[in-house]
């Protein structure tokens, strides 16, 4: 299994920009991801909360203390070190947001998808470098949150669907962070909605709520039906025709004593 | 003020210790590690006592004790592992985690200067 996770990239492409030392944006169908000398500084995707919103919506940042920041220092890229330098953030406090950003904007922009992979050289991010992650980590991670997910709940329409709240059993505990994710949930908002608007970063809330379903706290929708399995082999068909007709009388009694039991 | 670099390179300092990673406990993600190198794999460190973390949380919401939790020791028989919770001002949940030798560990020592650690990062 592990070789064959190792020999199979996320991207072969990324691996191949980061062994030429690359600079540019990787754009694919779900994201973009900004390399300098091969690392990873940036990522962005639609289906992810930008750092703007996790310090924002979180309360951690005014609006308008991000707008200046970005008026003044989006121009020169360093749009990181300003909100440092100003005195808005503590540097561990940056490095950490940005970090939970980028690796949730890759997990989507690495994403199994079709559709063209290209890549821009050259091109940088105005956010500017904070601290740039090796290609392997990032892939690494990825792979990781995928298999994460799926081993709290595989089923995966519960990261697209409404969020949908089921009364908890009496006496179910609810962590204080799944409270206000569920107190959240209008029956509307998808999962990257209820991100959004918490200033969480999207994984997260996707693997709350894949808990919470695993729970019963969130509806799971219906998905459609896994292909059907192969047919019955011949020998069973050879088998059944070969055999005397059923005991109805047993199976009757069978079937009464079941109901019965139930 | 510290970046989490210093943060872990101050935590591979503490006596005894054998590695040393800042883990978001939420996804179970290493942001950062420092030493480990083959006898301890930091990354999958970090994912399992996230669950750790977790459970104990849990529990503690599961009582109703009203307190937080500020570090969680676990004794090996020739280590300690210490998870230390970090009061961040965001949303993220996080823990300093350290793996120290036993025979060389000051346990006290290694507690205060995590504490210390965590009032540097300031997050």
């Amino acid at each position: 299994m592990t070789a064959t996770a190792t020999a199979t990239p996320v991207s072969p492409m990324l691996t191949r920009l980061a062994a030429e030392r690359a600079t540019g944006a990787l754009l694919r169908d779900h994201g973009t991801l900004y390399l300098v000398d091969g690392r990873v500084v940036h990522a962005e995707s639609p289906e992810s909360p930008g750092v703007d919103v996790l310090l924002t919506a979180a309360g951690r940042l005014p609006r308008e203390g991000w707008d200046e920041a970005v008026d003044r220092a989006g121009a020169l890229g360093a749009v990181g070190r300003f909100l440092v330098d100003s005195g808005r953030l503590h540097d561990g406090e940056l490095e950490i947001c940005h970090l939970g950003a980028v690796f949730d904007a890759a997990f989507f922009a690495l994403a199994p998808a079709g559709g063209p992979t290209r890549f821009r050289y050259g091109v940088g991010h105005w956010f500017g470098t904070v601290r740039p992650v090796d290609t392997g980590a990032v892939e690494r991670e990825t792979l990781r949150r995928r298999e994460l997910l799926d081993s709290v709940w595989p089923y995966p329409a519960v990261d697209r669907a409404p969020v949908v709240p089921r009364p908890a059993a009496p006496g179910q505990p609810v962590g204080a962070r799944q409270r206000t994710l569920l107190a959240a949930a209008d029956g509307f908002r998808t999962p990257a909605d209820l991100a959004r608007l918490l200033g969480r970063p999207a994984f997260h809330t996707f693997l709350d709520v894949r808990r919470l379903a695993a729970a019963g706290l969130v509806e799971t929708p219906y998905e459609a039906p896994p292909p059907p399995p192969p047919p019955v082999p011949a020998w069973i068909g050879e088998a059944v025709a070969t055999t005397p007709d059923p005991d109805i009388a047993l199976l009757r009694r069978l079937r009464d004593a079941l109901e019965a039991a139930l | 003020m510290a970046n989490t670099e210093t943060a872990l390179k101050e935590a591979a300092q503490i006596e005894g210790a054998i590695g040393a990673a800042l883990v978001d406990y939420t996804s179970g993600m290493a942001l950062g590690t420092i030493g480990g190198g083959k006898e301890l794999d930091l990354n999958v460190a970090a994912a399992g006592n996230t669950d750790v973390v977790r459970a104990k949380v849990r529990t503690m919401e599961m009582l109703g004790l009203n307190d937080e939790i500020e570090d969680i020791l676990i004794t090996l028989g020739g280590q300690y592992h210490l998870l230390r919770l970090l009061k961040a001002r965001g949303s993220a949940g996080l823990f300093l985690y350290v793996a120290l030798d036993k025979n060389r560990a000051n346990l006290a020592m290694a507690r205060h200067q995590l504490k210390k650690i965590e009032a540097d990062l300031e997050i």
